[in-house]
């Protein structure tokens, strides 16, 4: 009889707290409803999220000459709005830079750049000697296989990446840009090509 | 040739030859009640005097035939019209009840590739002339059976349920029939609703589908048990006006011929017994 009471006693008190959870927690409904929104921007889109990663991470560095940012709280997504999609991209934005220290950037850049070229026509040698030693160590396929005839073959592939890229800021962008160029590279590997260097 | 310029001639000075509106019925995702939503639709658009056809094109899985009670009364199908074993008029099975609505029913020993996309719009071309609506149901899936079935229609309902995989099916049709510039129109059914759950925030309501795939709505048909009865039956539920489902249904039909109907109250129980309900309760509400 006693058990039979604190049964009863318990399924109340579940009853109430349960109802009690419901209201603190989002409603299936709504789960249901974000899932959805969220798989079917997948769906029209057919972007990977190997490449919105990508996305993220070249607008990161475009954006970072103007602002200075939180980089780990960055948002990015597709947001439906009536019939039209929107790329939505929130950037916490923890100070934004003076126009001096703007243009100072620019300058750098482009200085880096024009540095870039006058060190590839000028020296060629030299370059070619760093930058074939970080492809070594980032990819050991193109390792095994290059003698040393073959790096200068290898180094104006690079130089030619480069080029085309305007986006190039340091003399690390330089070195870290032909590994990233090969798709399957993954962050690890990235960042072991920056220890070494 | 002469005899066949002299046919036309007669009948557009008759002025009974039609320009049918052909829509389809489709959804993606199967079992969501594209079938049972063509049966009802045609049968109400019969009831309120329109010439109908519904061509089932599922081929190899027919059952439009089933819940029109039409089964035993098939001798052609869509394939022998295609194969030119019979005229096309021959194939047409009529309705029981209605002259008005008539079916060309699937093969159930072939496939989806008896029939070609031409041809299926070929068919519906000439049943045009005849009919003010021609109703295709179309399988489920994307493939050959859905190219086909949307082949010839300017209009499409798609059918869907507040659940997540028939929404997410749905949106991948609206994609394609967006794609095909003929599909002028379509709408959304949303099928099998509850509105006890979706007021305890346990189902998606008509709204949330309706903004997620931004598809504006013909009907909302709520869950009912009457629609495992009917087909029981093999009479459509539009047939039972006491049905709130079948008048869900009724009203999907007034929307398609050009009426602006208001979308039904489900929440209030209309049905007698509700009725009944609802006076005891009213009476206890009193003593209290």
């Amino acid at each position: 009889m006693k058990d039979i009471f604190t049964d009863l006693y318990n399924k109340v008190l579940g009853f109430f707290r349960q109802t009690e959870k419901n209201q603190e927690e989002e409603s299936t409904k709504d789960v249901a409803c974000n899932r959805l929104k969220f798989v079917l921007m997948q769906d029209r889109t057919n972007l990977t999220p190997e490449l919105m990663d990508r996305m993220r991470k070249e607008l990161v560095e475009l954006l970072s000459r103007y602002v200075e940012m939180d980089k780990e709280a960055l948002e990015l997504g597709f947001e439906q709005e009536g019939n039209q999609m929107a790329l939505m991209l929130s950037i916490p934005v923890l100070r934004a830079k003076d126009e001096a220290e703007i243009e100072a950037t620019l300058a750098k850049e482009d200085e880096e750049k024009a540095k870039l070229e006058e060190n590839k026509e000028a020296e060629p040698d030299e370059a070619s000697d760093d930058t074939a030693e970080v492809i070594t160590d980032a990819d050991n396929s193109i390792a095994d296989e290059t003698d040393e005839t073959d790096t200068d073959e290898t180094e104006e592939e690079i130089s030619a990446v480069s080029d085309a890229d305007e986006t190039v800021s340091k003399s690390d962008a330089v070195v870290t840009k032909p590994v990233s160029k090969t798709a399957t590279k993954t962050e690890t590997e990235d960042k072991k090509v920056k220890a070494v260097k | 040739m002469t005899a066949l310029v002299e046919e036309k001639k007669v009948e557009i000075e008759k002025g009974d030859v039609m320009n049918g509106r052909v829509i389809v019925i489709t959804s993606g995702k199967g079992g969501v009640g594209k079938t049972t939503t063509n049966a009802n639709i045609g049968t109400a658009l019969a009831r309120a005097g329109k010439k109908v056809v519904m061509i089932d094109t599922d081929l190899g899985l027919r059952n439009l035939d089933l819940l029109l009670g039409l089964e035993n009364r098939i001798v052609y199908t869509i394939v022998d019209v295609v194969e030119e074993r019979c005229k096309l008029k021959q194939a047409l099975v009529k309705d029981k009840k209605n002259p008005n609505l008539c079916l060309l029913a699937a093969a159930q020993t072939r496939d989806k590739t008896a029939v070609t996309q031409e041809q299926l719009k070929d068919i519906c071309e000439q049943l045009k002339k005849d009919f003010d609506f021609i109703l295709v149901d179309c399988p489920a899936g994307i493939e050959q059976g859905f190219q086909n079935a949307i082949a010839g229609a300017s209009e499409a309902i798609v059918v869907t349920t507040p659940e997540m995989s028939a929404v997410r099916d749905a949106d991948r049709i609206i994609g394609l029939l967006e794609a095909k510039e003929e599909i002028k129109s379509y709408k959304l059914l949303v099928n099998r609703v509850r509105p006890n759950m979706i007021k305890t925030n346990d189902m998606m309501s008509v709204e949330d589908v309706s903004e997620i795939l931004s598809t504006p709505i013909i009907g909302i048909i709520p869950e009912d048990a009457g629609i495992i009865t009917s087909t029981n039956k093999g009479e459509p539920i539009v047939n039972d006006e006491k049905s709130l489902a079948g008048q869900a249904y009724a009203n999907v039909a007034r929307r398609v011929m050009g009426e602006d109907v208001p979308f039904l109250n489900l929440e209030e129980d209309t049905s007698v017994m509700g009725k009944v309900k609802k006076f005891f309760s009213g009476l206890l509400g009193k003593e209290k």
